[in-house]
């Protein structure tokens, strides 16, 4: 990237990064991005969403929100901390079961 | 930009003082310098993305479970909170790019901002990227906004008045004011040919082609001298009409019409019954042919002129997107009507309310059981299958590919076909889908233009998109319905009209006043709308039809009133 007068010194976290002790998960997790496998789950998980009506459910929930509170009052971060919770309440078991197994299959032809 | 009579899809908005004080800081120079990092993911959609394919994390947290934004002053990512953090501690770090969506952001106002200039930095790079290689479905697309807008006029003929030249019409006496508008008729069966009669009475009640008919744009002489053809499907057509504009209620038999039709379509020439939707394309299909040998049309490419294109035919596009490298390869397809699929897709959980139907398909508890549902369905990126792998002209190689359709110009008449029958190869069975649909009475097409699904795909952008400026409107009416009740190979087509906002059923011989409820709680196989205007024009010219007092038209006879 390119420099910038503006730009703060560089904080202990970046350095301190690679000498940390990574979690099982944050390793799974830079394995599925560097391979671009998470990128094609994300692309499977936007369809199954929108297959069964998920998408359109919280479309619907913003909605009304907006409505309520009148489309002036409302910022992005404020929609998305009303429908997360209740998105995450509302992913199908199906679309879950299905996600896992592929991460699992992921996991098993990766080395790690 | 758009003209200001022409309804733009989208206003822009004005910038947060922060997104202002930044412009005027730094220009254009940080929205260039960022069209480096900028990368168009498999879905199709623009983000950024750091040379490295390390995971892009929070520099403070290392977070990567929140969205995450690259500030443009210093080129921080942070995740939400330490973006708003960084905001409040180093001035003039406002303004932020959602690295994910390539879309702006305040971390003073904290909330989305919009600026034309960045997304057509986002744009610029996007054609740049895929316009050597092929049009990328962006043709006509400038990058300076300057643009000629094509006006589409309403072709001539079929929206004039409705001057009633025809001396046989007539409205008849006292009685005939009671009883029902002019242009209603019952159509006797000859032999199950009721798929045949529901097809006639739609023709009978669209807008343009009784202006068309009505104004003697088919004169019978002039086509029996001009060609030496005995049957004119056209003349036939001419012929009901004038038969049921006549003023005589007692129900018509048009034999010459299907005579006429059974040269046309002699595989089909039986007495069976017949598909009501495969008889309608079969004689749009004989129009076209019949006026196209007539008008020696030249067949470079131009836009054919004859009646059943003129009313009845729009325009597809259809998107191939390469999910290796984003690429879209684009196609234009002609259309006379638009064949829907019904979902056999089970949606959510059963202790999601189910709320009533109102006008918005986007229902939980039955996405597809209704029309716009199909539609939704009809315009949905589908994957293509492994066996369907495509040749990317991008990566050189086949590839899996996403297809996904849109509507780029629309017909003076939509017809909406409900694929209710299915035929198995496999099983060489065939069924009949009973499934109610709920259909709308007024329905707008715009969600489903290729400029609102192109303008979906790369997120929420402030361009102007091939299209926008059409001055035609999306909104249309329903004039008719046919419907199918009963089983695959016994069953009976009806047809319900609209004139004047009150509904007449037409089942064969009988016509019939109804409610507006059992029109709502039919089972649709045809929907036929209208552009909004046409319908209401056409409603104006209803009421206004002079009297005259040539004949005792109204006779009461079986099957009317």
């Amino acid at each position: 990237m390119r420099g910038s007068v503006n730009r703060p010194p560089t904080p202990e976290a970046e350095d301190g990064r690679q000498d940390q002790h990574l979690s099982l998960q944050e390793i799974i997790n830079i394995k599925l991005v560097e391979s671009g496998e998470k990128e094609r789950l994300k692309e499977l998980l936007r369809e199954r969403l929108i297959e069964c009506g998920w998408r359109d459910e919280m479309k619907e929930l913003c909605r009304s929100f907006v409505r309520k509170k009148g489309k002036n009052n409302v910022t992005v971060e404020d929609l998305i901390n009303v429908i997360t919770p209740k998105g995450r309440a509302s992913v199908p078991d199906s679309v879950k079961a299905e996600l896992l197994q592929h991460i699992r299959s992921f996991l098993g032809s990766a080395a790690l | 930009m758009s003209m200001s009579s022409v309804k733009s899809p989208y206003t822009v908005p004005p910038p947060c003082n922060h997104l202002a004080s930044y412009k005027l800081k730094n220009g254009l120079a940080g929205y260039t310098s960022l069209q480096e990092y900028l990368r168009i993911a498999p879905n199709g959609k623009p983000a950024i993305s750091k040379p490295d394919s390390k995971a892009p994390g929070c520099s403070s947290c290392n977070g990567s479970h929140q969205r995450l934004y690259l500030c443009l002053s210093c080129n921080w990512i942070s995740c939400i909170d330490h973006t708003l953090s960084h905001t409040r501690s180093s001035l003039g770090h406002e303004i932020a790019v959602d690295i994910e969506r390539a879309e702006l952001y305040c971390g003073t106002c904290r909330d989305q901002v919009y600026d034309p200039d960045f997304d057509r930095a986002v744009m610029c790079k996007y054609i740049r990227e895929m316009m050597p290689r092929g049009r990328n479905g962006f043709e006509g697309i400038s990058i300076i906004s300057e643009r000629s807008s094509k006006r589409r006029r309403l072709v001539p003929g079929l929206d004039s008045d409705f001057s009633v030249s025809k001396q046989l019409i007539c409205s008849g006496d006292q009685r005939a004011k009671s009883c029902y508008p002019l242009g209603l008729r019952g159509l006797n069966n000859l032999g199950n040919t009721c798929f045949m009669n529901s097809v006639l009475q739609v023709l009978l009640n669209a807008p343009p082609l009784r202006n068309y008919f009505l104004n003697n744009k088919h004169n019978q002489d002039a086509c029996r001298k001009a060609s030496a053809d005995r049957f004119c499907l056209l003349c036939d057509i001419d012929v009901i009409f004038s038969a049921v504009f006549s003023g005589d209620r007692s129900p018509f038999s048009p034999a010459q019409f299907l005579y006429s039709w059974w040269q046309h379509a002699a595989n089909l020439a039986s007495y069976e019954q017949q598909d009501a939707h495969e008889f309608f394309i079969s004689l749009l299909d004989g129009i076209h042919e019949k006026e196209g040998k007539a008008k020696d049309l030249n067949k470079d490419g131009r836009d054919c002129q004859c009646i059943a294109h003129r009313v009845f035919s729009g325009l597809l596009r259809s998107d191939v997107t390469c999910m290796a490298c984003g690429f879209t390869s684009t196609t234009y397809d002609p259309c006379m009507d638009i064949s829907l699929h019904m979902d056999t897709n089970s949606s959510l959980s059963a202790d999601s309310p189910n709320k009533a139907n109102k006008s918005s398909g986007n229902n939980m508890g039955s996405s597809s059981s209704t029309l716009i549902g199909c539609l939704d369905l009809f315009t949905r990126p589908e994957k293509l299958g492994s066996d369907q792998k495509l040749h990317c002209q991008n990566c050189q190689e086949k590839q899996h590919s996403l297809k996904q359709l849109s509507i780029r110009r629309l017909p003076l008449v939509l017809c909406l076909h409900i694929k209710r029958f299915e035929h198995s190869l496999v099983r060489k069975a065939s069924r009949k889908i009973d499934w109610y649909l709920q259909f709308p009475f007024s329905l707008d097409m715009g969600p489903y233009l290729s400029s609102s699904i192109v303008r979906k795909r790369f997120g929420n952008r402030i361009f102007p998109f091939e299209g926008d400026e059409s001055e035609i409107s999306s909104e249309f009416e329903i004039f008719a319905v046919v419907t199918h009740s009963g089983m695959l190979e016994s069953g009976h087509y009806i047809t319900f009209v609209r004139l004047r906002n009150m509904w007449y059923k037409c089942d064969d011989s009988w016509v019939t006043e109804v409610d507006e409820k059992t029109v709502r709680a039919s089972q649709c196989y045809m929907v036929f709308y209208v552009q909004k205007m046409l319908y209401y024009k056409a409603n104006e010219e209803l009421s206004c039809i002079p009297i005259s007092s040539q004949r005792d038209a109204f006779l009461p006879v079986v099957g009317c009133c």
